[in-house]
């Protein structure tokens, strides 16, 4: 009777797979027609940067402190530095974003949560100088919608703030 | 002169119908796998489609491979498409609805529809590619196997209806379907589909062309408008199958109130994507399973079936 066995078994299966592919024709396509239709992005979406300016002062938030020129892995970022006001200032700050891994780290980095990342990703270039991003251009990024990731918040993220110590008795 | 302006008539109706039947399965095997399918050329549906593919298969470079045999390699596709559009002759398309009604319409169909194997022998032999080679040889191999269940299975509707004209046995169909005698109807038919589907290399029997071990198989050399010439071979082969599977036992254009034509079609359609359902959801079966199929399982079936039905008969 092995045959009767195989013979249920092969039968089995072809029901088995002939039925999740006839559910699958019951169920609502997935596609999303990408032009017409977008997908909404994740909260922490790493597609292009900006810089950006303190609301209260509207002076820069950059210092031109270089840490993420120092930090970047692929050396995308270089930046002029000028001292006014008592502070720095970035004079000239260039990204390019053809050599950009999006690691973040730069965002990470920042002391002064003057850069961050936001959700702009339609981001292809015919032209590769297109692509190299100046300081004016990263200034006027501010206006979309960012990733709500600056320094201090992933920071907080990554090493909890410790609780005020306790009053002293 | 009628006859003439009928028959072109019914052949270009025909390869309009298959051109679309390729829409027609990009469409329904993307909703198989919950994806929508071709959509914007020809908005909303996708229905230039066919005819986008057909403009830039025209225009592709006609590639002949310098070591093949350039006569056999270019008379190749029309040897495959040629017998397969001759078995829509003889197929009534609707009460008295038909281009040759022919006394013998079962046995031409099966002699005529195996001369594709030729064609893709042809193909495989002069193209000197060894994928090619051994497709053809696969394709040769279960052509044989699987033609001696199928002809078996067509005799079935044959013998109850005692003639083997395609509109007597629907004419005789008038009551009950074949398909709805107890046991054998069901038999008949299991063993002429699995069979027909060997017969037009279609999953899960397609190890002629199995795209995961021999590329293309038969038709990995050829390029352009010969490609296409196979591509509509297949889906022609398909469509012809639909039609004589609707016609043997699902009672042809049979059916109450609506005109026969629309009977006739909507079982087809039916029936093609029964077919095209099979090909999207099974995996294909090795060469010695096959073989070892129809031998073992299919042809003692097949002629058990033969004898149900001559005991009815006489019965």
């Amino acid at each position: 009777m092995n045959w009767m066995k195989e013979a249920w078994e092969v039968t089995r299966s072809m029901g088995q797979s002939m039925s999740v592919v006839f559910r699958n024709f019951l169920r609502k396509p997935t596609t999303i027609s990408y032009p017409y239709v977008k997908r909404e992005l994740p909260d922490r979406q790493r597609a292009t940067f900006a810089l950006l300016v303190d609301k209260e002062t509207g002076e820069e938030k950059c210092t031109a402190c270089l840490i993420c020129q120092n930090i970047c892995p692929s050396q995308v970022i270089s930046m002029v530095k000028e001292q006014k006001n008592n502070r720095g200032f970035a004079k000239e700050f260039t990204l390019d974003l053809g050599g950009c891994i999006f690691c973040e780290l730069c965002v990470q980095a920042c002391p002064q949560d003057a850069i961050t990342m936001i959700k702009l990703w339609e981001n292809s270039q015919i032209d590769r100088e297109k692509l190299v991003l100046k300081k004016e251009a990263l200034l006027a990024n501010q206006k979309y919608q960012s990733s709500e990731i600056i320094g201090s918040k992933i920071r907080d993220m990554q090493a909890p703030p410790k609780a005020p110590p306790k009053p002293a008795e | 002169m009628t006859d003439l302006i009928f028959s072109l008539a019914i052949l270009a109706g025909i390869l309009v119908v298959v051109m679309y039947l390729t829409l027609l399965e990009r469409k329904f095997a993307s909703r198989l796998q919950s994806r929508i399918g071709p959509q914007r050329v020809g908005w909303p549906f996708g229905y230039l489609q066919p005819v986008a593919d057909a403009l830039k298969l025209l225009v592709k470079e006609d590639v002949i491979p310098s070591v093949a045999d350039p006569k056999v390699f270019n008379l190749a596709p029309i040897v495959v498409l040629l017998p397969v559009l001759l078995v829509f002759a003889v197929i009534p398309y609707g009460e008295d609805f038909v281009l040759a009604d022919l006394n013998i319409g079962v046995l031409y169909i099966l002699a005529i529809s195996s001369l594709t194997l030729i064609g893709i022998f042809m193909a495989a032999w002069s193209s000197k590619n060894k994928y090619a080679v051994l497709s053809g040889m696969r394709a040769v191999n279960q052509m044989i196997s699987y033609e001696v269940p199928l002809v078996l299975a067509c005799l079935v509707p044959v013998i109850l209806a005692g003639s083997m004209n395609l509109t007597d046995i629907v004419a005789f169909q008038n009551k009950v379907w074949f398909i709805f005698y107890p046991v054998l109807g069901q038999l008949s038919f299991l063993v002429f589909l699995i069979s027909a589907l060997a017969e037009a290399n279609r999953m899960p029997f397609d190890i002629t062309e199995a795209e995961s071990e021999l590329v293309a198989g038969f038709m990995v050399e050829y390029s352009g408008m010969k490609f296409a010439f196979f591509y509509l071979a297949e889906y022609a082969h398909l469509l012809a199958v639909s039609f004589v599977a609707a016609i043997l036992f699902f009672g042809g254009w049979g059916g109450p109130i609506l005109p026969s034509g629309v009977w006739l079609a909507s079982k087809v359609l039916f029936l093609f994507l029964f077919i095209l359902w099979i090909r999207w959801s099974l995996v294909r079966v090795r060469l010695d399973q096959i073989l070892a199929f129809s031998w073992k399982v299919l042809f003692p079936l097949s002629l058990v079936t033969l004898l149900l039905a001559g005991i009815w008969k006489v019965w």
